[in-house]
């Protein structure tokens, strides 16, 4: 009798102390930390300062993250093409990198709500004749490889079916390229593009007839939790107006793109 | 922990792709081989020359070639020359870097070789009457490249494996290429690299099982 009691009390005190499935989103506040993939060679969003800490756009974004979550934040650096095998692996837990929302990726990886829009811009070398956009046809183009606008741009050259579309592997190689004159033109975010003024010889047109490349925080596709999390998160950040803070501070005057879209939800 | 579910069917769709990309990178490792080949010969001539200017050429191509990264020298190629106004489209750049990089390596290959052939062979040849030209193409040559034929098909391998350097200078055809292009379309990053590297180990093991099918057939006794 007195062993089965026992035995049935310790069973109570067992199932309590087993956690009910823990996921994605208790694993970060039970370690105290959260990682998040951050691409830093795409200034405002992610680049470095002089003593070669992370700063950017995202950087913060990640730091709110984690603040509002009690954790500390710890950045890890990742290319483009590098985010979804770091989320994969479990090197990581979130991506901050300005990642465009497709349908397409949206098989494979969890989504959070918009956190950021871009627009695009055409960038030219400055020898080379082009009032609009639709003078890319025909020239040497390039992007940088795995973005929205490589994407873009490289489907719009095979509509043409003339002139070359190239990839170059980061945004200061695009540039490099462009200045030199291995490249005609290129599309950049216009963020981007007004932050490239180190290279000499270049300028910007025109606007890029895109749908704009609305960008959202992503984690793995099963992880309901956080990204339930994520999409609140990014609603007070508009909510408290910490959005055009950080707009203001990292991109510049004016409005910061509106999150929203007419006549649909979500 | 390992998140990921494999869904072959959508990777193994880009399966034609990849396969024309696939085709890109034997082409320019083969022409890279080509290339290289008559470059190092070249090398080698220069350094038996005894001018001591075309010496200084072949010790300089072969130190750079040797002793800095492929992916250094396939950027220069592109960038380097691009500073100088010489613009090369990324097929190109790729090709010439990693034929630098063959000639470099090759050359150093093929000096191993000449030193396994007796000199007494030259000046046995020399008293039969033939020039030093008639002499090295004869006799030396052909012994040269017998004993450093496996040598070049480890170089050949290298070449295939080099393309994937081609990212560096934009160029969007050759295997890796197309693999990278499709996996930022699709974010199927594990499938596509695994279908990738297994075309990447037949295409290598088809060359070198050729090579020394090839080798049997040239060089029998």
């Amino acid at each position: 009798m007195k062993t089965s009691v026992f035995a049935a009390g310790l069973l109570a005190v067992t199932a309590m102390a087993l956690p009910a499935q823990a996921d994605k989103l208790d694993d970060i506040i039970a370690s105290g930390t959260l990682r998040c993939a951050v691409v830093l060679d795409f200034p405002p969003m992610g680049s470095r300062d002089a003593s070669n800490n992370p700063i950017g756009f995202d950087v913060d974004y990640c730091n709110d993250l984690a603040a509002a979550l009690g954790v500390t934040a710890e950045i890890v650096e990742t290319t483009f093409p590098e985010r979804i095998p770091a989320l994969m692996s479990g090197r990581v837990d979130v991506a901050v990198a300005s990642t465009s929302d497709t349908l397409e990726r949206a098989k494979t990886v969890g989504f959070s709500i918009p956190y950021y829009a871009f627009e695009n811009a055409v960038v030219a070398r400055e020898g080379v004749e082009m009032a609009t956009w639709e003078d890319m046809k025909g020239k040497v183009v390039g992007a940088t490889a795995g973005t929205y606008e490589a994407i873009w741009l490289e489907g719009k050259v095979k509509e043409w079916g003339e002139g070359e579309f190239r990839p170059y592997q980061t945004q200061a190689d695009v540039f490099l390229a462009l200045s030199q004159g291995q490249l005609d033109a290129t599309v950049a975010t216009v963020e981007v593009s007004e932050a490239s003024g180190n290279f000499p010889g270049i300028k910007i047109v025109d606007k890029a007839p895109m749908v704009p490349d609305y960008v959202a925080l992503i984690t793995l596709r099963e992880e309901y939790g956080l990204i339930n999390y994520m999409n609140l998160f990014i609603n007070q950040q508009v909510r408290t107006g910490r959005y055009a803070e950080l707009y203001k501070k990292w991109v510049g005057e004016g409005e910061p793109a509106n999150l929203t879209i007419q006549g649909v939800y979500r | 922990m390992f998140n990921y579910n494999f869904r072959w069917n959508q990777a193994l769709n880009s399966l034609p792709q990849m396969l024309e990309g696939a085709l890109v990178t034997m082409e320019i490792a083969i022409l890279s081989m080509v290339i290289g080949i008559s470059v190092a010969i070249l090398l080698t001539l220069f350094r038996l020359s005894g001018n001591r200017l075309l010496y200084a050429i072949a010790t300089t191509w072969v130190e750079i070639a040797r002793n800095t990264p492929a992916l250094f020298q396939i950027y220069m190629v592109h960038f380097g020359l691009g500073g100088f106004g010489i613009h090369l489209s990324p097929y190109l750049s790729l090709l010439i870097g990693i034929a630098f990089n063959n000639a470099g390596y090759l050359a150093e290959n093929f000096r191993g070789a000449l030193k396994a052939i007796p000199e007494t062979q030259t000046r046995a040849a020399r008293s039969l009457g033939m020039t030093p030209i008639q002499a090295f193409q004869n006799v030396i040559l052909p012994q040269m490249l017998r004993i450093s034929f496996l040598p070049m098909t480890n170089q050949m391998v290298w070449a295939i494996l080099m393309t994937s350097l081609g990212a560096v200078v934009a160029m969007n055809t050759d295997l890796y290429g197309v693999t990278s292009d499709l996996n930022a379309r699709t974010f199927r990053t594990f499938e596509l690299f695994a279908i990738a590297a297994v075309i990447f180990y037949v295409i290598t093991k088809v060359i070198t099982l050729s090579a020394r099918l090839l080798a049997a057939r040239l060089f029998r006794y």
